[in-house]
């Protein structure tokens, strides 16, 4: 099944960066345009509530998650219908998974 | 000489292990760049970069040479580097002065020891890179192979840009991924041209997954590409193109190429990736200015960078010293400003002025002279009075110290004296202007026997500076054995107090000090800690103290080598207000040190090198076997192809004339390389033979 792909939340920009920040999520959408899928980058470890997280990322209300077992930074979490169905090292890859999995009928919850 | 723009311009180096192919890779590119009508080869001894005797006699490169070229409007800065380890400095400084470089693995045996050397340099440097897998047409050769090495053994995110279409003797041409065309070479002779074609159908699956990855991997550095990309369903050559240049500056990824640079298949797709991936001087952030001396780096403080701009203050590094028949020739890279012919700048590293004389841009021996020079470029220089290796040059508005380099410590001495009296003083003339050109080698006099003593990076190196004082200063010279390059330090920490005290009328000589010496780690140098409260040590002495163990340090108790890596913390001392003086304090220092040492466990250090010997699997167990005579500890054994590579420490006092020995052993069969590991302290009856011999 192909999504219409787009930009979801962005990183904070960098005080004095020249560079535009990065997208910290993408968000396939349905032909109706309704949110099926997203794939989300891992951070970490960043200071939150107080605590050191090695991993986190962000909900579809943009909450902070803190990810266990704990994923290198940079990796792509793959969610689909608020499932988490797998972890890549490159969005284009997460996508590509992403949509294979709802080819299939993917409900399946595999991770990589 | 015509201005380039600063975009234009790609200062790069070409680095490798020995024999991967640099210098032949390095002859293509002037050839198809037309600054060579030519191709010079290795093996008939008549290259453009190797222009020293000595290399085109053996066959290899001595010393970085740099080359302008053109290609497609713009111009490239080549510095083709050494691949022997014992001209390590030559990358070393080259590296640090470039903006990109091309790393030449070898289809066959994949990534060497050197590669992986100059690759943790570049590194440091922060260089972006393209690799090229070379010498596929080699029996044995195998792109995907040693494409794996680079994840094996550099642990990187390698990225193929291109594939092979055929190998070994039937090698044709690369798939190109960026553009998904076949790029057919007409025949292997000089200068051969290739021509587009359709990818051949066996190579469609495969190139197809490769294409992929290669856009997963792009793309990922650039949002809007990714936009892009799920508009269409694709993305454009040049988008594909920018997203790779980000990745490779950034190092996200580094890119690889291939061919045979032998066959002239391979070399001007390559060309195209210098121009497309590797930075100008302008997509670079520029160059630190170096920390105070002491000053630790602060993130929250970043040291301030210069960057690579016209209309700023001028700013250079020198970055290699050459003597030749017409002089002095100072390499330096420009980093901001203009320079021109008979201009004053400050060596911001020594405090002195300079005064810029001729200025030349090289090809390699052949030299153009230019009256300006812009920001971004590399001249050589010549007239400068007192400009060292590694020094700033820099605008008086705007006295900048770049940050500096850093070299090997030499780990092999031989003595050297002239064989008629009258070469004495065209030997030290010779020998100063020699290590002037090569801050890897060292020289000193031994104070005992006051012989000449020459300390570099290996016997290859001082053969050839031997050979060069010869050839180039007419000093036929008597060499002694090589000997190691052992060091001292200590294993437990001890308090000395030593009294120094000659007082037997009129003024006197008095001074005390209590010091405590402690080990610290390997290459931690040597630290000293003021810890005197009460001032039972006047402050204007503590300097003399300071002074007398540093000379003190440079003859170790056991055998009279330098000692290394301790603490020294002066903790407590006497004076006397007529008889105590700076000297009587680096007296009594010297003496305690002297007698500290020994209490605190001393032990006498030997290079441990990095061997890596190539040989047919049936001479694995003869080579094995003469590793651990030698007292080698065997790190690993690999397959590659049909022959094994055998990778162990030994011990540099072991390896003193090796090669012939593993020559007879395999039948010449075999090849090895080294490089410099650790230091590690001897065994104990070695320590007792070292010892003798010093006594």
């Amino acid at each position: 099944m192909r999504l219409r792909w787009q930009r979801g939340r962005i990183e904070d920009p960098e005080p004095g960066a020249d560079e535009a920040s990065r997208a910290l999520e993408w968000i396939g959408c349905d032909d109706a345009g309704d949110p099926i899928a997203r794939v989300v980058r891992i951070r970490g470890p960043v200071l939150f509530r107080w605590r050191l997280r090695h991993a986190v990322a962000l909900d579809d209300e943009a909450r902070v998650v803190e990810l266990r077992p704990a994923v290198p930074e940079g990796r792509w979490l793959v969610v689909v219908r608020d499932r988490v169905v797998g972890r890549t090292r490159l969005p284009l890859d997460g996508v590509r998974r992403a949509e294979a999995l709802l080819g299939r009928g993917g409900e399946a919850s595999s991770r990589s | 000489m015509a201005r380039t723009p600063l975009e234009k311009i790609r200062n790069i180096g070409i680095t490798a292990h020995i024999d991967a192919g640099k210098t032949t890779t390095t002859e293509r590119i002037l050839y198809y760049t037309g600054k060579s009508h030519r191709i010079g080869e290795v093996h008939e001894g008549n290259t453009t970069t190797d222009y020293m005797e000595q290399e085109r006699e053996r066959g290899i490169t001595i010393t970085s040479a740099a080359v302008t070229a053109e290609w497609k409007n713009h111009r490239i800065n080549v510095i083709d580097t050494p691949g022997h380890i014992d001209f390590n400095i030559e990358v070393n400084r080259s590296l640090r002065v470039l903006d990109g470089a091309v790393f030449i693995i070898e289809g066959v045996a994949g990534v060497q020891p050197q590669s992986e050397t100059n690759w943790r340099l570049a590194d440091r440097y922060n260089v972006p890179r393209i690799i090229f897998i070379n010498k596929l047409d080699r029996t044995g050769a195998d792109f995907y192979r040693a494409a794996a090495t680079l994840t094996e053994k550099l642990g990187i995110n390698w990225l193929a840009l291109q594939l092979p279409i055929g190998i070994e003797d039937t090698l044709k041409g690369v798939v190109d991924l960026v553009t998904m065309k076949a790029l057919i070479w007409e025949g292997d002779e000089l200068g051969a041209n290739y021509h587009e074609a359709e990818i051949p159908d066996d190579l469609k699956e495969k190139a197809a997954e490769y294409r992929q990855t290669l856009l997963d991997t792009a793309l990922s550095v650039d949002d809007a590409a990714m936009e892009e990309y799920f508009d269409k369903g694709d993305v454009s050559v040049e988008t594909l193109k920018r997203c790779i240049k980000r990745g490779t500056i950034d190092g996200t990824f580094r890119p690889v190429f291939c061919g045979s640079a032998f066959k002239n298949k391979g070399v001007q797709p390559l060309l195209d990736g210098v121009v497309d991936y590797l930075p100008a001087p302008t997509d670079v952030a520029g160059i630190k200015v170096a920390l105070e001396e002491g000053q630790e780096e602060d993130p929250a403080n970043p040291a301030r960078i210069i960057p690579a701009r016209e209309d700023a203050p001028f700013a250079a590094l020198a970055f290699k010293i050459i003597n030749d028949k017409y002089g002095n020739l100072t390499f330096v890279r420009v980093y901001a400003g203009v320079i021109r012919s008979g201009d004053t700048f400050m060596n911001t590293t020594k405090g002195h002025k300079e005064r810029i004389g001729r200025m030349f841009q090289m090809h390699a021996d052949k030299r153009e002279e230019v009256k300006e020079i812009y920001a971004g470029d590399i001249v050589a220089i010549v007239g400068l009075k007192d400009t060292g290796t590694g020094d700033t040059l820099a605008d008086a508005s705007d006295p900048v110290v770049l940050e500096r380099m850093a070299f090997p410590v030499p780990v092999i001495d031989i003595s050297v004296e002239p064989k008629t009296k009258d070469g004495v003083e065209k030997m030290t003339l010779g020998l100063q202007k020699l290590a002037g050109e090569d801050p890897s080698l060292r020289l000193k006099t031994d104070q005992e026997t006051g012989q000449t003593i020459l300390s570099g990076m290996g016997e290859l190196h001082l053969e050839i500076i031997i050979d060069r004082l010869r050839r180039e200063y007419g000093v036929d010279a008597n060499i002694g054995a090589p000997q190691v390059a052992y060091r001292e330090t200590i294993t437990k920490s001890h308090t000395e107090i030593y009294t120094h005290k000659k007082q037997s009328g009129g003024s006197g000589q008095f001074a005390e000090v209590k010091i405590t010496f402690e080990p610290k780690e390997r290459n931690e140098g040597i630290e000293f800690v003021n810890a005197v409260v009460g001032g039972s040590v006047p402050k204007e002495y503590i300097p003399a103290v300071e002074k007398g163990i540093k000379v003190q340090a440079d003859t170790g108790v056991l055998a009279g080598f330098p000692t290394v890596d301790f603490k020294y913390t002066l903790t407590d001392g006497k004076y006397h207000d007529v008889d105590s003086s700076a000297l009587a304090f680096e007296i009594a220092a010297k003496a305690c040190f002297r007698e500290g040492m020994k209490k605190a466990g001393p032990v006498i250090l030997e290079p441990i090198m990095d061997v890596e010997v190539t040989t047919p699997q049936d001479h694995v167990g003869d080579v094995v076997g003469d590793l651990n005579r030698r007292r080698g500890i065997i790190q690993s054994q690999d397959m590659a192809g049909t022959s094994v590579i055998v990778r162990a420490h030994v011990p540099l006092k072991e390896m003193f004339g090796y090669i012939s020995n593993l020559r007879g052993m395999t039948k010449g069969r075999a090849s090895f390389s080294m490089q410099f590991h650790h230091y590690d302290p001897v065994p104990r009856n070695v320590a007792d033979e070292i010892m003798a011999k010093s006594a």
